[in-house]
């Protein structure tokens, strides 16, 4: 070689090289293309869901592939983790799968993007809806149009460790039971187990089986019907606030360090890991009923004991399955919509996977075979919609919703996490929740 | 990464060396090309590297910075909207400000940590020592599997409520928190999966410090002086090359966290947001919010942010850095 590389050259060339490598990646990681669509013949299918989930499937889509041997179906399946990050992503590069399960939380974004597709045209055709009430199709109908059939009811209900309050001595509630007495029953589990355990999980921050409940018995929708707006006033939330300061205050439920650790993460659930009794989140009995061997039962979200108090609990879809827009076998698509709404076979295969079957017919098919949990839920799902379709005042089913919805229920909860990890005082994060909420809605 | 035994005569580390050494030879075959005059023969071959740098570097970096002054959904087409999502990140957006102090915090105190524990854990391994390729092996093995996912599930573990942590707290009758579900503590359990990661820098110091002239050691040993001033007055000056080095790499890294804080706070970024790191953020601003230009946005200023701080690094090492030519 000619010249000898002198240190300071090689050093600094390599620093400069190591970081332009380095840099590179974020950049390039942020950038969009444009990626072919799916070439093969397959119709792709995707879903969210635990094993028990993908196996019933699975299994209905084989028997599905048999009867009609000119569709062949390939399977996405996740948890839910992620499931629509990637669907996003798969939209954006023009490979969306053909047919999803779709959340009825998100369905109206996507309707209003036009990712998915309106499918009324089938509706009486090769999609037969009979059996399923008007509360349930509701439930994927955007702007009057239908986005997504309805695998099931699913109502709000809260679960409950019933053999472990009756090793306290203790009778599980009457399902017309208020807020107060949730408040009762919680308080005598953490008295009667030495303060060991606490009643019920925090749901200061929970929307589902909590404050949406809460607000519709005030006679206020979470979203107003238009999706632009919040349907509750800041009252209603700081009440709802103050009953779950009560609640820490009286050890009716546990501190926020196990209630933020259970976000998003079933196996930290309180009840899960033997702290407490009652949960709001349905997630442990949907996981397959496995995750606790306890004896489960379930009661309706507490009723309001004020004068006054309305019917808040409503019924919804469970989830739905669209067709997205942009795929060229909607038809085909429809058609395996059809086939689990109908279809014996299918009905038996799903079993209460994916809810309480959305007819008549489709409960009785499933009802010889369920397993006792299985019974109590469908039980329990029955009496509540029951009573739902006879109150005089309820308010009408929540329409589906709007974008940033999602991000709306993480501000609650997260407001909630911080009055109880004291950092912040109910008046200032109900300033807070609001200027961020409307900020969040008016995008 | 290799390093030579004690008795070879180690000329420069090998990571340093190679893409210098790879542009040496690329200049010659450039010359010897142009003496043949087979003037695109050289290109052809370079070709599928070209493919790589522009198709997947260059393009999508290209892209980004046009979607940053777009609103972009994935799903629709972009709008153009002008600087608009610069300027709501600087005066509307609360959780911007948040992933930065957040970041600034686990970058400045997870580097010089992570390179003193290297540096230390190097010296003590430069010496000839029984066993030695274990303990190499040993201090390296986390930082191979630290940008593994299953990791950062074993530290969600051990720094639960019920995890390992607490336990071995409890021995000494000490009752233990959650640390990953407070927001007091959750970005030190973070910053600590990053110090435990030190085997790369460690490598890279081993291997500098293998090399220094052993005759000057010799000189002031015979002066009379001690391990420390050896340490102070000769290691560290002769080292600084390295040191400079190892600072830069691990200031982009660290700015650039992602997984663990994902995985870690089960992709929320919480509690309260005290596990935002900024990668975390554009991510969620990015995937899960669908504001794609919003995050094309975040991107760019982290590149800026980064750019300026390895110039600032550069500058300044004019001052610090002693090169032994």
């Amino acid at each position: 070689m000619g010249h000898q590389i002198s240190r300071r050259t090689l050093f600094r060339t390599a620093s400069g090289v190591a970081a332009a490598t380095a840099l590179g990646g974020t950049l390039s990681a942020c950038g969009g293309g444009t990626g072919a669509g799916t070439t093969s013949d397959k119709l792709t299918m995707t879903w969210w869901g635990s094993d028990d989930r993908h196996k019933a499937y699975k299994k209905a889509l084989k028997y599905f592939q048999e009867k009609n041997p000119k569709i062949k179906i390939e399977e996405r399946y996740s948890g839910y983790d992620g499931f629509f990050d990637r669907f996003n992503t798969n939209v954006a590069g023009g490979s969306a799968p053909d047919l999803t399960q779709m959340d009825t939380a998100l369905v109206a974004q996507y309707a209003r993007k036009g990712v998915i597709a309106p499918i009324d045209e089938y509706v009486g055709k090769s999609l037969d809806l009979t059996g399923f009430s008007k509360t349930l199709l509701a439930a994927g109908t955007v702007d009057g149009k239908l986005y997504g059939v309805p695998s099931g009811i699913g109502v709000n209900q809260l679960t409950i460790n019933r053999s472990g309050l009756e090793k306290l001595g203790l009778e599980l509630p009457d399902r017309e039971w208020t807020w107060a007495d949730l408040k009762k029953i919680a308080v005598e589990v953490n008295k009667k187990s030495g303060g060991k355990m606490f009643g019920v999980d925090d749901g200061g921050g929970g929307t589902l089986q909590a404050f949406e409940v809460f607000a519709r018995e005030k006679g206020q929708p979470f979203f107003a019907a238009d999706g632009t707006k919040l349907g509750f006033t800041a009252d209603t939330l700081q009440e709802w606030w103050e009953y779950w300061v009560g609640m820490r205050k009286d050890k009716a439920c546990p501190g926020p360090e196990i209630t933020s650790a259970a976000h998003n993460n079933l196996t930290k659930n309180g009840l899960v890991i033997g702290k407490t009794l009652i949960t709001f989140d349905i997630g442990v009995y949907g996981a397959g009923g496995s995750i606790t061997k306890e004896t489960l039962d379930f009661l309706p979200s507490p009723q309001g004991d004020w004068s006054g108090a309305r019917e808040g609990n409503f019924v919804n879809g469970g989830v739905l399955l669209s067709a997205t827009k942009a795929s060229k076998r909607i038809e085909d698509s429809v058609k395996i919509m059809n086939f689990f709404a109908q279809d014996k076979t299918a009905i038996k295969d799903m079993q209460l996977q994916r809810g309480i079957p959305p007819t008549e017919k489709a409960r009785s098919i499933v009802a010889p075979d369920l397993t006792d949990i299985d019974k109590r839920n469908m039980e329990a799902a029955d009496y509540i919609s029951k009573r739902v379709a006879k109150a005089s005042n309820a308010l009408p089913a929540p329409t589906p919703p709007p974008k940033g919805a999602d991000q709306i229920w993480d501000l609650l909860f997260q407001s909630n996490l911080a009055v109880a990890f004291g950092k912040k005082t109910i008046k200032a994060q109900l300033g807070e929740f609001f200027d961020q909420a409307e900020q969040i809605l008016a995008k | 990464m290799t390093t030579a035994k004690t008795d070879e005569v180690v000329t420069e580390p090998t990571a340093p060396e190679a893409p210098s050494d790879q542009r040496e030879r690329d200049r010659m075959r450039r010359r010897a090309a142009r003496r043949r005059g087979g003037g695109w023969w050289p290109y052809l071959f370079l070709a599928p590297w070209f493919v790589g740098l522009f198709g997947l570097t260059i393009y999508p970096m290209l892209d980004s910075l046009y979607l940053s002054f777009t609103d972009f959904d994935l799903l629709s087409p972009a709008k153009w909207v002008g600087a608009q999502n610069y300027s709501r990140m600087f005066h509307d957006d609360p959780k911007f400000w948040g992933s930065v102090s957040v970041t600034t915090l686990y970058v400045v105190v997870s580097v010089p940590l992570k390179l003193a524990l290297a540096l230390a854990v190097a010296v003590l391994l430069n010496r000839p020592l029984r066993g030695l390729g274990f303990y190499r092996a040993a201090f390296y093995l986390p930082s191979l599997l630290g940008g593994a996912v299953a990791i950062a599930i074993m530290w969600r573990q051990l720094f639960g409520g019920d995890g390992l942590f607490n336990d071995f707290l409890g021995w000494f009758g000490i009752k233990g928190q959650d640390w990953i579900s407070n927001p007091d503590t959750s970005v030190y359990t973070l910053i600590l999966l990053a110090v435990w990661q030190f085997g790369t820098p460690m490598v890279i110091f081993l291997a500098g410090l293998k090399q220094l002239p052993q005759d000057v050691y010799e000189a002031a040993a015979i002066d009379g002086a001690g391990v420390l001033t050896r340490f102070f007055r000769i290691t560290l000056p002769l080292l600084t090359p390295i040191v400079f080095f190892n600072v830069v790499l691990q200031i982009i890294g660290a700015f650039q966290t992602f997984t663990p804080a994902y995985v870690v706070s089960n992709g929320t970024g919480g509690p309260l947001d005290s596990t935002m790191l900024y990668s975390l953020y554009l991510y969620k601003k990015g995937f899960t919010d669908l504001e794609m230009g919003y995050a094309s946005a975040l991107a760019w200023v982290l590149f800026l942010v980064i750019a300026v701080f390895t110039a600032i690094n550069f500058i300044a090492s004019r001052y610090w850095v002693h090169y032994d030519d």
